[in-house]
């Protein structure tokens, strides 16, 4: 019997600033080290050597049997795009809820005040979402919302569109309109790892095509925006997240957070997670 | 303001699904009735304004944890029947 | 159990304000209407259950921070902006508690209320403060009379209304006699820092 929830992939570190002094960190609840040997990287737990890869910036480990492989994203090897290893955020609270979050566009214009959202632009109008049964995945697409400034690159406001994808139950990953490119998307994605039930780490990394905005400026923006989100996540009652909506009101514009905690639900992963209405 | 027949397939047979049902329907303040027709299918009629209406398969479609539900289907209705 | 806890003074809340209160280890929004109303809510969303004391106020009504459901003074949800289309329906509402204003202080009562909070005469508000710890009344040489504990503090009449809160803490609503001059009101202050080093001194 295989636990669903140890045999998925966490990130642990980011490879950029993985120093010679290792990290010691935790995944699910238990001691973890990410340290250079060899000029190679190991993760180890309790004496043991996980599974482990460096993809997407980061330093993914698995605590049990991975399930499956890494998923993919086909535009991180896309010649052209930047890729922005924003660094980390904590947040005390369930790494669910983090997700969740990251897969809401209602919140915009009263959370991103002026930036990715506005006053009187607030209706969410209606979206597709369909779990891919072929690749076990949430994809939320044809989501549209008008934003006073998208992006660094974005100079005023505009209606963006977008497609969010769950590819594993930490991992989110946001396709955004890409101003200066047509016809492409810019990938925006949240890693979260999981320290305990209640308590995550919250790596963003971004695949952008914009050869302008300086580094700095590009990872500000996006530390701006996940601190706003914190204050919103460490304030929510259950601090896990409700598997049963007994005790919330989800409406249409709540469906792709509905189908990300149906999607958990089947597939058993509770860690994080409330299973009775409180 | 619409009426609906949502016919609800999954694993149902939980005692609790049908009260669960009951209580998001009073919680968004909309008329209803349940109905089981079987462990794997249960016929909701509902009554309210369609957002709300939307809101009521966005509950059910979670629903409590002893239930999975797998499909709705939605059909439009003149009304609630009698009593 | 009183029917009233006092939680905080009334200039402490000024219209506009919203912020969190704790009553018999029940987490509220105390907030105050545009007009002045005073409001103590459930510190909950129906919607998500983002606390609504993160929220903001406009006008008569309460809106949470999240996703900018806003609230009546009924505890009703009037606006879902995400539904600019939507009457909410009256059945969306916040859990509403009693809160009033008497001699300068906000209390609330969670259930039903059979009596009016102490009318405290010939005094002025001084300041609120939240200690660290347990405060016995009685060892600080206060005496209880007429629903506060009396007594002095810097050489000042002052009486205090102690709020209990979880964790061993609770806060202290102190009001100095109404003939305080300003010099009084500054010895009163310091008299308080004292109380509180002293009750958070004992029991560390």
């Amino acid at each position: 019997m295989t636990d669903p929830i140890r045999d998925e992939w966490y990130p642990v570190a980011l490879v950029s600033q993985l120093g010679p002094e290792g990290r010691d960190t935790r995944l699910l609840g238990e001691p973890v080290r990410v340290a250079w040997q060899d000029g190679a990287i190991i993760v180890t737990s309790g004496g043991h050597t996980l599974p482990s890869q460096q993809r997407y910036g980061h330093v993914w480990a698995c605590p049990g049997t991975p399930a499956r492989p890494l998923f993919d994203i086909p535009e991180a090897d896309q010649p052209g795009r930047r890729l922005v290893d924003v660094g980390l955020v904590r947040v005390k609270c369930s790494p669910l809820r983090a997700v969740e979050n990251f897969l809401d566009i209602a919140h915009f214009p009263f959370v991103h005040t002026d930036i990715l959202g506005a006053e009187p632009h607030t209706e969410v109008g209606k979206y597709d979402v369909a779990i891919r049964e072929e690749v076990d995945e949430v994809w939320a697409t044809k989501v549209h919302f008008y934003q006073p400034q998208a992006a660094k690159s974005a100079a005023g406001g505009i209606t963006t569109e977008y497609m969010y994808r769950v590819p594993a139950p930490t991992v989110s990953i946001l396709y955004k309109t890409c101003p200066p490119r047509p016809g492409e998307w810019d990938v925006i994605t949240l890693f979260v790892q999981p320290l305990d039930e209640e308590l995550c780490e919250v790596w963003p990394w971004m695949a952008l095509f914009d050869d302008d905005t300086p580094m700095t400026d590009l990872i500000h923006f996006q530390q701006t925006i996940f601190l706003q989100d914190r204050s919103i996540l460490e304030n929510q009652l259950p601090h896990r997240l409700p598997l049963d909506p007994g005790m919330e009101i989800p409406t249409r514009a709540d469906l792709t957070s509905i189908a990300y905690r149906r999607w958990l639900k089947r597939r058993g992963y509770t860690y994080g997670a409330q299973l009775v209405a409180a | 303001m619409q009426a609906e027949r949502f016919i609800i397939r999954g694993d149902l047979a939980a005692p609790t699904f049908l009260p669960w049902v009951a209580r998001h329907l009073h919680r968004l303040g909309l008329h209803g009735q349940t109905r089981r027709e079987s462990d794997a299918c249960v016929e909701l009629l509902v009554q309210g304004p369609p957002d709300l209406i939307d809101a009521m398969e966005m509950g059910v479609s979670l629903g409590p944890i002893e239930a999975w539900v797998e499909t709705i289907e939605r059909f439009r209705i003149n009304g609630l029947p009698d009593g | 159990m009183p029917d009233w806890t006092p939680v905080a003074l009334l200039r402490d809340l000024p219209p506009l304000v919203v912020m969190p209160v704790t009553v018999d280890g029940v987490d509220l929004a105390l907030w105050r209407s545009a007009s002045g109303r005073i409001a103590a809510w459930a510190d909950r969303c129906p919607h998500r259950g983002m606390r609504l004391s993160h929220g903001f106020v406009r006008g008569e009504a309460l809106s949470c921070i999240y996703h900018g459901w806003s609230y009546a003074q009924s505890g009703q949800c009037q606006r879902i902006p995400a539904h600019p289309d939507l009457e909410p329906p009256e059945a969306i509402r916040v859990p509403v508690h009693h809160a009033t204003e008497a001699g300068g202080v906000i209390w609330v009562a969670l259930d039903t209320v059979t009596t009016a909070p102490p009318a405290l005469a010939g005094v002025q508000p001084l300041r609120s403060v939240t200690l660290d710890a347990r405060f016995d009344p009685a060892s600080a040489g206060l005496t209880e009379s007429g629903g506060a504990w009396r007594g002095t503090l810097g050489g000042v009449a002052v009486a205090v209304l102690v709020q209990p809160l979880p964790d061993n803490r609770c806060a202290l609503h102190v009001l100095a006699e109404s003939k305080a001059s300003p010099t009084d009101l500054v010895a009163a202050s310091r008299g308080i820092e004292t109380l509180r080093r002293q009750a958070e001194g004992v029991s560390a």
